[in-house]
């Protein structure tokens, strides 16, 4: 079931609808902001995606995190 | 016979004492506006620039023809051929977003018309709504007749009968100022706050931008539309004034609710035209220092004499004048294909400028017009390649403003999410949070652009969602109006380089 995110990559100049699922981890997660924010933000080699203030292990899950319809994620550097 | 000074109080003046109704009944809180009083209260009320309606209709035919005879003089198409293509553009976003918003304060003037509390409020708000009239026919017949020119110029009847994401923010924001309000809060809101506040005098830094523009016919369009403001703005201060007696807290509530809105709408149409839409060597000034000059100065002294605070936000208000309007400008122009107008890209030059004028944060706008301006240069200048240098992802929507989620920095943007009564509400900002929470049944049910696209109301693919749901076309969508084509740029590169 694909769930739909609000968006936001550090650099970027407006937030983004991103399209997630439950099995993405937060790699591809990242990898999805990155690709969509591109036209506007170069991207990134070291990200971190923040989910509720909490910096997320990149090899877990959309599903294992709870990630719910129009939460807010955020891609920064580092 | 009586004189002008003996007769004018009288027709000016005209209340009487209800016998078959209550005065209640006559003027519904609901509609009148709040607070509630007895006629008593407002039996002082007393507009500072006194008219009767034959002077009203000689000055405003004077006034008609004179914007008619420089129509004549200088609106021909050559003329209006030779302006600079960002400032056309300029003239776009004003001929799509003017003349209806204008159409909707001769609703809000006859609501004040008929449910003011005071007879000569009655008298100026009648007034007021004929020169809301004359504000929305100058500017339809002025820009409609440059459709033969550009049919982007179509949208100056279009633009607000679409449900294009701008045309929906903008109603969005007039539905509340002016359709739907009552007689109070719509004064209040509307002349004491975006007309004293914003539009008289953003009228008089219009038409000087307009001048260096050489663009006469604008000038003397808005130096028209000016003067009338001018008057009836001053329909809020009396209103204010008997309203501050009773209720202070409540008029601060809509100084600061009403401010930010208006700030929110007014930062994109002034800022983006002073700083992009306007040709570098045409800029007087930036909207920085436009807003310090003619409306910050101006509106705060305006509540010290009313015994009025600040808003609440007004420290962001004052970071915002640096960066807002440019995460608008750079989202708009990388979305440009959902807009009726074309963009111009800032060059080493504009940059130069900007940075200078916007020392605070212009590095983080710096490197975003770089990366676009690679997207260019890998994909060469053309037209068939616009859509190679635009956005493909849905952009995100404010819950209140319905503008796009565009604020804070491009280092930290300040949207937050909301739990209300089981739904999910997001917002650019916490003025906007703020506004939302203190009226949530007035906005609650409200769609914006990402939520339609989710429920299935608005098509998900972007070529779709322009031409179905934002009445566009290939030929009136939004490009820029070089094609990618800047000398500045330098030479296409191949993948490989």
């Amino acid at each position: 079931m694909p769930i739909p995110v609000y968006g936001f990559l550090q650099g970027d100049t407006v937030g983004l609808v991103l399209v997630l699922e439950e099995h993405d981890t937060f790699q591809t997660v990242a990898q999805k902001l990155q690709d969509a924010g591109s036209l506007r933000v170069a991207p990134r080699e070291k990200v971190q995606v923040i989910y509720n203030a909490q910096a997320m292990d990149p090899s877990s899950t959309v599903a294992q995190a709870g990630v719910q319809a129009l939460d807010r994620i955020d891609v920064i550097s580092g | 016979m009586l004189n002008r000074e003996e007769w004018l109080p009288l027709a000016r003046k005209l209340d009487w004492d209800f016998s078959y109704v209550s005065e209640e009944e006559v003027f519904p809180e609901v509609i009148s506006g709040h607070p509630w009083l007895p006629h008593s209260e407002w039996k002082d009320w007393e507009e500072s620039f006194k008219t009767s309606y034959r002077e009203y209709v000689d000055n405003q035919y004077e006034k008609d023809m004179a914007v008619y005879a420089v129509r004549d003089a200088v609106g021909r198409l050559e003329n209006v051929q030779k302006l600079a293509a960002p400032w056309m553009n300029s003239l776009k976003v004003h001929a799509a977003a003017l003349p209806l918003a204008e159409f909707t304060g001769v609703i809000g003037n006859l609501r004040g018309a008929r449910f003011g509390r005071d007879s000569a409020w009655r008298t100026m708000a009648t007034f007021g709504a004929l020169d809301e009239y004359r504000h929305t026919q100058i500017p339809l017949l002025l820009f409609h007749q440059l459709v033969k020119f550009d049919s982007q110029f179509d949208w100056a009847h279009k633009f607000y009968h679409t449900n294009n994401w701008f045309a929906i923010a903008a109603r969005h924001f007039f539905d509340e100022l002016t359709l739907g309000q009552n007689a109070i809060e719509f004064h209040i809101a509307t002349n004491f706050i975006l007309e004293t506040g914003f539009t008289n005098l953003q009228f008089v830094g219009l038409a000087s931008l307009a001048r260096e523009s050489s663009d006469h016919m604008f000038e003397r369009m808005v130096t028209s539309i000016q003067t009338d403001e001018a008057r009836h703005a001053q329909i809020g201060h009396p209103v204010l004034e008997t309203v501050m007696k009773h209720d202070p807290e409540y008029v601060q509530f809509l100084v600061d609710k009403w401010f930010w809105r208006n700030w929110r709408i007014f930062s994109i149409l002034t800022g983006l035209s002073i700083d992009y839409l306007t040709a570098l060597d045409q800029r007087p000034y930036s909207f920085r220092e436009f807003m310090e000059e003619w409306i910050i100065d101006q509106f705060l002294r305006t509540l010290d004499e009313f015994g009025l605070k600040k808003p609440w936000y007004w420290d962001l208000v004052m970071d915002e004048l640096d960066i807002y309007h440019h995460m608008i400008y750079a989202s708009a122009y990388s979305y440009r294909a959902t807009l009726w107008f074309n963009f111009v890209m800032p060059g080493p030059a504009e940059r130069k400028w900007l940075r200078q004028k916007y020392p605070k944060y212009w590095d983080d706008m710096n490197a975003v017009w770089e990366q676009i301006s690679e997207r260019w240069r890998m994909a060469g200048p053309g037209a068939e390649n616009e859509l190679s240098v635009h956005g493909a992802a849905l952009p995100t929507f404010c819950d209140l403003c319905q503008l796009p989620l565009s604020a804070g920095t491009p280092q930290k943007n300040s949207a937050r999410i909301v739990v209300h009564e089981g739904g999910k509400y997001i917002f650019c900002s916490e003025p906007c949070q703020w506004i939302f929470q203190r009226e949530p049944e007035r906005y609650a049910n409200h769609k914006d652009v990402v939520k339609r696209v989710l429920s299935g109301e608005a098509p998900s693919e972007l070529p779709k969602l322009l031409t179905d749901y934002f009445q566009l076309t290939p030929e009136t969508w939004g490009k820029d109006v070089y094609h990618g084509n800047y000398q500045w740029m330098g030479s296409r590169k191949t993948s490989a380089a």
